[in-house]
């Protein structure tokens, strides 16, 4: 299913540490290594704080990891700079969870759908409102809303606009961050289609940050689940459910409220908090919190390894 | 009669009426959720039996009755008395209704020596005993923390512990997870099954995540526009209702090995 020349956008050994206080330093990711393929969906799930965010920001280059590098066609797009910096984000654009608080209220849609083209010249100012109409109705919304500023709209035809200003500059690759997790759930599921109907039509490949593990295996190609800055598991999307092998990607699942789950079950829940990053376990960073924690785990940390056709798990279970 | 019969209550913010009609009533021990998208509603009505409403907000037909009481008809002095004992509410993010600049344990012991008449020492050994009994490790330290530094979980838990304070005999939830992780979720959910196992405590859960609703509920309301679109037991409501309003919410939850559209 996936192919080792559809590689769009290849990151490598990334780790980013942040410097906290009295010396000491937060991991917030540490050596994560992930392929995008073309036109596919790259899932990331993860509890809050465990660096999901702060990886895809390295994508969109709004901020650059302490170590690795991030392949796209072949060129690190951590060091570029200045021009050429400029450039390459045409080709990587950001969908945000919120986007009433991402655009300027003061701005009418046309101006903020616009805004990326005109920066790079693509259009005359002439051009806009034509081009805002065309880029509303790919996202099914009515062309008049060109005229409409942001608090005139609902929170899903918010979303619709950030994904039409982001597309507008016909990215390869779009990262969106919990781009549906404000919304209500028949909002989200119309949001999911017009993107998965996008991706069909223009080829798009999608990065998305989500905690929702039904909404992720509904759409996503790829689905990686990092704890504590680390990939634990990296697995085909339809896998989700009872191929998932890793012991944290198991407790994650079973803290999902579904309406087709045994209402006769006990909830389990990992009773435990999650450890600071910033003092992270030595071995597995799952070690602490682990039903099945060996001597081994808390000496050595997994590494990921190949457990069937593109299905990895770092867990020593799997040695 | 049942500890809380809300009775064909309207309710405006100025002349519109925002919630039409609405009944429901809930004996001791039971737990009744309220769901539907946004603006459906929800909120107003759990405001409405708290005597919280906003602004303008006005129930403006019907009556509600807690305990035998017509809540209606309190006055400020009466609704101080059994907000926070008898009955109590437990916020989306418990942390904003903490003062940031103040400790935790500071905001706690002035709710309890509001509602008694108890030293600080005794008031803070109480909030301790709360919050530990609310599993939070470590009570005293979560007392001397701000705020800002406790994790989401960590910080329901202490609205769940301020709330349950004095063991009321409702408790009012306003989304009470839709803000915190899958696991954490779990762990919250768990605890307010727990409240109404030990302490015998009714809830009113207004939510939007239908699975959380199904697993906890013994009531199911779903809402839409201000009205009850459809209301029945969980049973019901997923596997026998007709209206299609329902069928249609159902559909849009994400389930693990439902639809794909890839």
């Amino acid at each position: 299913m996936f192919d080792e020349k559809d590689v769009i956008l290849d990151a490598r050994h990334i780790t980013r540490r942040f410097p906290a206080s009295k010396g000491r330093e937060l991991t917030a990711c540490n050596d994560v290594n992930l392929k995008f393929y073309k036109g596919k969906t790259l899932g990331l799930v993860g509890e809050s704080g465990c660096g999901k965010s702060t990886f895809m920001r390295f994508l969109v280059s709004l901020d650059k990891p302490n170590e690795g590098e991030i392949l796209y066609r072949g060129v690190d797009i951590t060091k570029l700079k200045g021009e050429k910096l400029r450039q390459n984000r045409q080709n990587i654009q950001m969908v945000f969870q919120d986007p009433a608080t991402s655009f300027n209220p003061k701005m009418k849609i046309r101006d903020v759908i616009c805004e990326p083209l005109l920066n790079f010249g693509r259009i005359k100012k002439s051009e806009k409102s034509a081009k805002a109409r065309e880029l509303l109705e790919m996202v099914e919304l009515p062309g008049e809303f060109e005229d409409r500023f942001m608090h005139n709209m609902s929170g899903g035809q918010r979303q619709r606009v950030g994904i039409a200003r982001a597309l507008a500059l016909e990215p390869e690759i779009i990262v969106m961050d919990e781009a549906t997790s404000a919304l209500d759930v028949s909002v989200q599921k119309t949001i999911i289609e017009l993107i998965t109907k996008l991706q069909r039509e223009k080829g798009i490949t999608i990065g998305f940050i989500c905690h929702d593990l039904g909404l992720i295996q509904s759409f996503a190609h790829q689905v990686a689940v990092m704890y504590l800055g680390n990939i634990v598991e990296v697995m085909p999307g339809e896998d989700i459910g009872e191929q998932c092998r890793h012991p944290y990607s198991q407790a994650l699942l079973a803290s999902v409220f579904d309406i087709k789950m045994d209402f006769t079950k006990k909830i389990e829940s990992i009773e435990s908090e999650i450890p600071s990053p910033l003092d992270m376990p030595p071995g597995c960073p799952f070690s602490n919190r682990c039903d099945h924690c060996m001597e081994k785990c808390r000496q050595e940390r997994p590494l990921l390894k190949e457990i069937g056709p593109g299905h990895e798990v770092a867990c020593w279970l799997y040695e | 009669m049942a500890m809380l019969e809300v009775n064909d209550i309207t309710i405006s913010y100025g002349t519109r009426p925002t919630v039409k009609n609405f009944s429901m009533s809930l004996e001791e021990g039971k737990i009744c959720s309220l769901v539907g998208e946004s603006g459906s509603g929800k909120t107003t009505v759990i405001r409405a039996i708290f005597g919280l409403l906003p602004g303008a907000g006005k129930v403006t037909e019907g009556d509600i009755i807690f305990a035998g009481d017509h809540l209606l008809n309190y006055s400020k002095k009466e609704w101080r008395k059994i907000r926070g004992t008898e009955m109590s509410m437990i916020f989306q993010d418990s942390g904003a209704m903490m003062n940031p600049t103040k400790k935790v344990g500071a905001a706690y012991t002035e709710y309890i020596r509001t509602h008694e008449n108890i030293s600080k020492k005794e008031a803070v050994k109480k909030g301790i005993m709360m919050l530990e009994r609310m599993r939070l490790p470590s009570g005293d330290n979560v007392m001397q923390s701000y705020p800002f530094q406790l994790s989401g979980g960590m910080r329901q838990r202490v609205g769940i512990a301020m709330g349950m304070t004095y063991q009321p005999k409702l408790l009012l939830a306003d989304e009470p997870t839709s803000a915190l992780d899958v696991t954490t979720q779990a762990q919250i959910v768990r605890q307010m099954m727990e409240l109404k196992e030990n302490y015998g405590t009714a809830i009113i859960l207004v939510t939007h995540n239908l699975g959380v609703a199904a697993y906890m509920s013994d009531h199911i309301i779903v809402m839409r526009n201000g009205v009850i679109e459809d209301q029945g037991d969980r049973d019901h409501i997923l596997y026998h209702s007709e209206n299609a309003y329902t069928h249609k919410l159902l559909e849009a939850v994400p389930s693990i090995g439902g639809t794909r559209y890839v």
